[in-house]
């Protein structure tokens, strides 16, 4: 459904010139600098997936989603959705997709949110049967009644990104792009925002694209994430997958009854020590949990002892520091 | 296009309904927008108390000209609010414009639809009571022509500082601290053809005249209504381009416009 060859954006920086005639300069100025917002990505997404785009901020999410729907001309490679570009006939694209985007609304700020939706019916042509089939479909599963007469301006963040996802749903688009759909919003609405989003997917068969920087949502939600920074596409796979290639550093954290000079063991490294407390890190490959401690305690005195599992956060965030999956 | 012409009925009507919702704030908006133009205009018309004339002209006269300036500038400022670069420079930092791509609909339709600031009636009413003033001064010797032609006037006027503010618009694709630049253009623009134009120096005029030909639309046309010999021995259709001039005004900068956006998609903001 989407293909993604090479992908690049570069954004050209011009330099800034201060003073009253500054802007003027700014503008005939033929210094700049580049900025790689995305660098030579790859991926394609068949239609029913559910892709999560992870990555932190400034790593070209928005970028890319900005591409996919058509708002930015990529500045290389290739870029069809459904064998269309984007960019190319507009309007015929953006009519078969639904798209937000975290921070802003693509409502009438003045305008109660049923008036936008009723204005938003005839901008797409959505025969009136469907679009009341839809929103009372969408009214129960967001809980849209108890603001739907309430202008924009005056909800919430999340009263406001429920509205959204439906303003962007009523015309039962193929294709659904979410630009951090949960940032901001506290566990509760994420939570809820993140049901309605699985729902779309698995009974409406739509496909979804959401980027976020937010690791549970990709959790909790996509069967495949793509990760990124800094332009490059890192990882495309399960998270499952990842953490069996990645984070397979388990710790044993132990505290000893006497003080030793050499807490070393064969194994495992130590890679802390405070006091009594000695932490170990390990790989299921190497030894196993059992007789690790086994082999501390013939030669120590062990007070307690924890073994902590790996998650995927570190592992993630691991990938992003020690920039583990570029080569 | 004639669904997104529906859609900006739709879009105007709605904001008529929020912009009249607060009867009293609204009716109080109209009076300052009015008075403004009244203060503008009573300070005018204070200047001919000593000197009588103004480049020969009398206030009558002056009116005449400034009334049909203010007019015209108010209807434009109301369709085009939408256009407006101050606005429309917001909404580009805000990303709103982002939100108008992904529609399903023309865009310059959409930014049409986007605002239309009612209130602006206030300054249409007070430029009409001005033109109507003078009348009441002057004897203004109206033929079916002339009165035939004083629409097309308006229209030129509203397609000139319209196509200034598309113009304005699409520089803030590129940068929104140049708005004020532009302002010097657009009002600035606006307060020179409300003036008898032979009383400028040469070069301001030759530059509103060959460079921005604003003198055609206003002060020709005036010259043509008021029965007045031209001091500048243009040829005698130089009263009649002015919805030319307004026409091609706006289509060059709708061609700008188209210009910008695609520059805005290879950009963004
Ligand atoms: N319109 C733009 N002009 C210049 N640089 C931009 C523009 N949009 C984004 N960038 C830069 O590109 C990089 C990626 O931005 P973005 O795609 O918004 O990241 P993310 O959404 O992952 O946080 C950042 O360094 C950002 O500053
Ligand atoms: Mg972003």
């Amino acid at each position: 459904m989407i293909t993604v060859q090479n992908l690049q954006k570069h954004f050209k920086l011009n330099k800034q010139y201060r003073g009253a005639w500054g802007s003027v300069r700014t503008l005939f100025s033929r210094e700049y600098e580049v900025v790689k917002a995305v660098d030579d990505i790859s991926f394609e997404v068949a239609r029913g997936e559910l892709v999560g785009y992870l990555g932190p901020n400034g790593a070209g999410k928005s970028t890319t989603i900005k591409m996919l729907t058509g708002l930015l001309v990529p500045s290389g490679g290739e870029l069809a959705v459904n064998g269309r570009l984007p960019w190319r006939d507009r309007q015929a694209y953006v009519a078969r997709i639904g798209a937000v985007f975290g921070q802003r609304t693509t409502l009438w700020w003045d305008l109660p949110v049923i008036e936008s939706l009723e204005l938003l019916q005839h901008i797409y042509h959505v025969p009136n049967g469907r679009f009341r089939q839809n929103l009372a479909d969408f009214e129960t599963m967001l809980e849209l009644k108890p603001f739907l007469n309430t202008p924009v301006r005056s909800l919430s963040l999340g009263q406001r990104m429920r509205a959204d996802l439906c303003a962007a749903l009523l015309h039962d688009p193929d294709l659904l792009f979410l630009d951090e759909p949960t940032i901001g919003l506290d566990v509760v609405a994420k939570e809820r925002i993140r049901q309605f989003i699985r729902h779309v997917n698995r009974e409406r068969g739509t496909t979804v694209l959401l980027t976020t920087h937010d690791l549970s949502d990709v959790q909790k939600l996509c069967d495949r994430v793509l990760i990124i920074d800094r332009g490059k596409l890192l990882y495309d796979g399960s998270l499952d997958a990842l953490q069996t290639r990645f984070g397979g550093r388990r710790e044993l954290v132990v505290d000893l009854a006497e003080p030793y000079s050499d807490v070393s063991v064969a194994g495992a490294t130590v890679v802390a020590r405070e006091n009594g407390r000695v932490t170990y890190q390990f790989t299921r490959e190497e030894i196993g949990a059992s007789e690790l401690i086994g082999r501390l305690s013939q030669r120590f005195r062990i007070q307690d002892l924890a073994v902590r599992e790996p998650d995927i956060e570190a592992t993630v965030r691991r990938i992003y520091e020690e920039r583990l999956l570029e080569n | 296009m004639n669904h997104a012409l529906t859609i900006y009925w739709r879009l105007l009507g709605v904001q008529l309904r929020s912009q009249l919702q607060y009867r009293l704030a609204f009716f109080f908006d109209v009076v300052a927008m009015s008075s403004t133009i009244f203060l503008e205009f009573a300070s005018l018309a204070l200047v001919f108390q000593r000197f009588e004339t103004l480049g020969g002209w009398t206030l009558g006269e002056v009116a005449f000209l400034y009334g049909l300036e203010e007019l015209s500038f108010g209807i434009m400022d109301m369709v085009f609010s939408g256009f407006d670069p101050s606005y429309f420079g917001q909404e580009i930092r805000r990303g709103s414009f982002d939100q108008l791509l992904l529609r399903p609909l023309n865009l310059t339709m959409q930014v049409f639809g986007s605002k239309f600031v009612l209130r602006r009636l206030g300054k249409i009413g007070m430029g009409l009571a001005v033109f109507l003033y003078a009348q009441t001064l002057i004897t203004v010797t109206w033929t079916p022509a002339k009165l035939l032609y004083l629409p097309f006037v308006v229209f030129g006027m509203v397609c000139f500082f319209g196509g200034l503010f598309i113009a304005g618009a699409t520089i803030t694709f590129w940068t929104v601290e140049s708005i004020e630049v532009m302002n010097i253009f657009t009002y600035g623009g606006g307060y020179l053809i409300a003036h008898p134009m032979h009383i400028y120096q040469t070069w301001l005029r030759r530059l509103f005249t060959y460079v921005v030909p604003a003198i055609f639309l206003n002060y020709y046309p005036a010259l043509y209504f008021l029965n007045k010999p031209d001091p500048f021995n243009f040829p005698a259709i130089a009263p009649f381009v002015a919805p030319l001039v307004g026409i091609l005004a706006l289509l060059a900068s709708l061609a700008f416009w188209h210009f910008g956006i695609r520059f805005y998609q290879s950009t963004g903001n």
